[in-house]
C-alpha cells in the first residue's frame, strides 16, 4: 500500500536513461511548486556555487539570479530575472535575462496530485543564444510529506550555439516539520547532471502578509560529468 | 549517446500516464465560510475525519484576505467581494487552526475533524 503511494516518485529514475545527452545542462536550479497567489509580489535572489575538480573552467563558478514577480490572477504568475555569473579570475557579468510564467492548473488538494505548468524564455547575451522551456509541475501530499516533480522540455537556439532540444527532471521530497524548518531531499537529472542532496526550506512570517522564504542545499554529483558539489541558496521576499 | 529529441514528449506522456490513475474526483461534503469585518463565520468548522471536504470561502469585505493555515497546508488569497474554493483533508481527528493573513489578530478560526 505504502509502496503504491510512492510509485510515481520511484518511477522517475526509470525515465532518466531516455534523457538526451547534451553539453550544457549541468546546473542545479530549484524545484517549483504549482501554486499561484494573486496580488503577491516576489523579489527573489538565487545563487549557485559549483565545485568541480575535473573541470577548472567551472570550478568555483558563481551564478546569481535576481528576479521580481507578480501574481496576476488566481492562475497566472509572471517573473523576470537578470542572471549573472562570476568565474574564477573573472569579474561578475550579467549573462542573461529570463521571462518566466507559471500557470496553476488545479486547485490545491482537489485531486490526488496538484498540477501546474511553467514556461521560461531566456536570452543569453555572451553566447548569443535563446532558450525556451515548458515544464510540467506535479505535487502531492502524504500527511506531512510533500513530493514535487518538475519535468522540463527545453529548446535552445541561436548563432552562438548548436540548435538542440534537452530535457530535465527535478524532484523534491519535503517533510513539513515547522514553518521555519522543513528538511528535504532533491534529485536533479539533465544531460550532464545527475545529482542528489539534502535541502532545508523555511519561511519567516512578517506582519502585513509579508514573508521571507529561504532554501539552502548541497547537491552531490553522482556521475563524472556532474559538478562534484552544487551549493544552492534562495532568498525570497514576498509581499502584497 | 544522443537519443531522439522527441524524448521530452515521451517523458511527459509517461509521467502523465503514471499519475492519471491517481486522479479521483468523488462527491465530497461542501461547507461554506464567510469573511465579514475581518472575522470568520463560523469560526469553528466541524468536518468528518478522514474525508476530503470542499470549502467555499466568501469574502464579504471589500479588501482581499488570505485564508492561511500551516496545519492544513493551505494558503489562498480571496479578493474583496469574491469567493474561492479550498479543498482540505482528508484529516485525522483533531483541531487545525487557520487565520486571515492580512488581519491575523481578528480573523481566526479552526477546523475540527471528528
Amino acid at each position: 500500500m505504502y509502496m503504491c503511494r510512492f510509485r510515481w516518485l520511484l518511477s522517475l529514475p526509470l525515465l532518466l536513461p531516455s534523457l538526451p545527452v547534451l553539453a550544457d545542462g549541468n546546473l542545479v536550479d530549484r524545484v517549483y511548486d504549482p501554486y499561484v497567489q494573486p496580488l503577491e509580489t516576489e523579489i527573489e535572489w538565487r545563487t549557485l556555487r559549483l565545485r568541480d575538480t575535473d573541470d577548472p573552467s567551472r570550478d568555483r563558478q558563481w551564478l546569481h539570479r535576481l528576479g521580481i514577480g507578480y501574481g496576476f490572477s488566481e492562475r497566472f504568475f509572471g517573473e523576470i530575472y537578470g542572471i549573472g555569473e562570476r568565474r574564477p579570475d573573472e569579474s561578475f557579468e550579467l549573462e542573461a535575462v529570463e521571462l518566466e510564467g507559471k500557470w496553476q492548473l488545479t486547485e490545491q488538494g482537489e485531486y490526488a496530485a496538484d498540477w501546474g505548468m511553467l514556461f521560461e524564455l531566456e536570452r543569453e547575451f555572451g553566447a548569443n543564444a535563446w532558450e525556451a522551456s515548458a515544464t510540467l509541475i506535479a505535487a502531492r501530499e502524504w500527511g506531512r510529506w510533500v513530493g514535487t516533480a518538475n519535468v522540463a522540455a527545453i529548446y535552445e537556439w541561436g548563432s552562438g550555439v548548436v540548435d538542440e532540444s534537452e530535457s530535465e527532471v527535478r524532484a523534491q521530497a519535503r517533510y513539513r516539520w515547522s514553518p521555519v524548518f522543513e528538511p528535504a531531499l532533491e534529485l536533479y537529472a539533465a544531460e550532464d547532471l545527475l545529482g542528489v542532496g539534502p535541502v532545508i526550506v523555511g519561511a519567516w512570517r512578517l506582519s502585513g502578509g509579508r514573508q521571507l522564504r529561504w532554501e539552502a542545499g548541497i547537491i552531490q554529483g553522482l556521475t563524472d560529468e556532474s559538478p562534484d558539489q552544487s551549493l544552492r541558496l534562495l532568498l525570497e521576499y514576498e509581499f502584497f | 549517446m544522443k537519443l531522439p529529441s522527441e524524448n521530452p514528449v515521451r517523458i511527459f506522456v509517461a509521467l502523465t500516464a503514471l499519475l492519471l490513475p491517481m486522479v479521483v474526483n468523488a462527491a465530497r461534503p461542501v461547507l461554506e465560510l464567510e469573511i465579514r469585518d475581518h472575522l470568520f463565520y463560523p469560526s469553528v468548522l466541524k468536518i468528518p475525519a478522514n474525508t476530503k471536504v470542499k470549502l467555499i470561502v466568501y469574502n464579504r469585505d471589500p479588501t482581499p484576505e488570505e485564508f492561511e493555515s500551516y496545519e492544513l497546508n493551505r494558503e489562498k488569497v480571496i479578493m474583496g467581494g469574491q469567493k474561492a474554493i479550498v479543498f482540505i483533508g482528508p484529516l485525522a481527528p483533531g483541531e487545525y487552526p487557520f487565520f486571515g493573513e492580512f488581519n491575523p489578530k481578528t480573523a481566526q478560526g479552526k477546523v475540527v475533524a471528528e
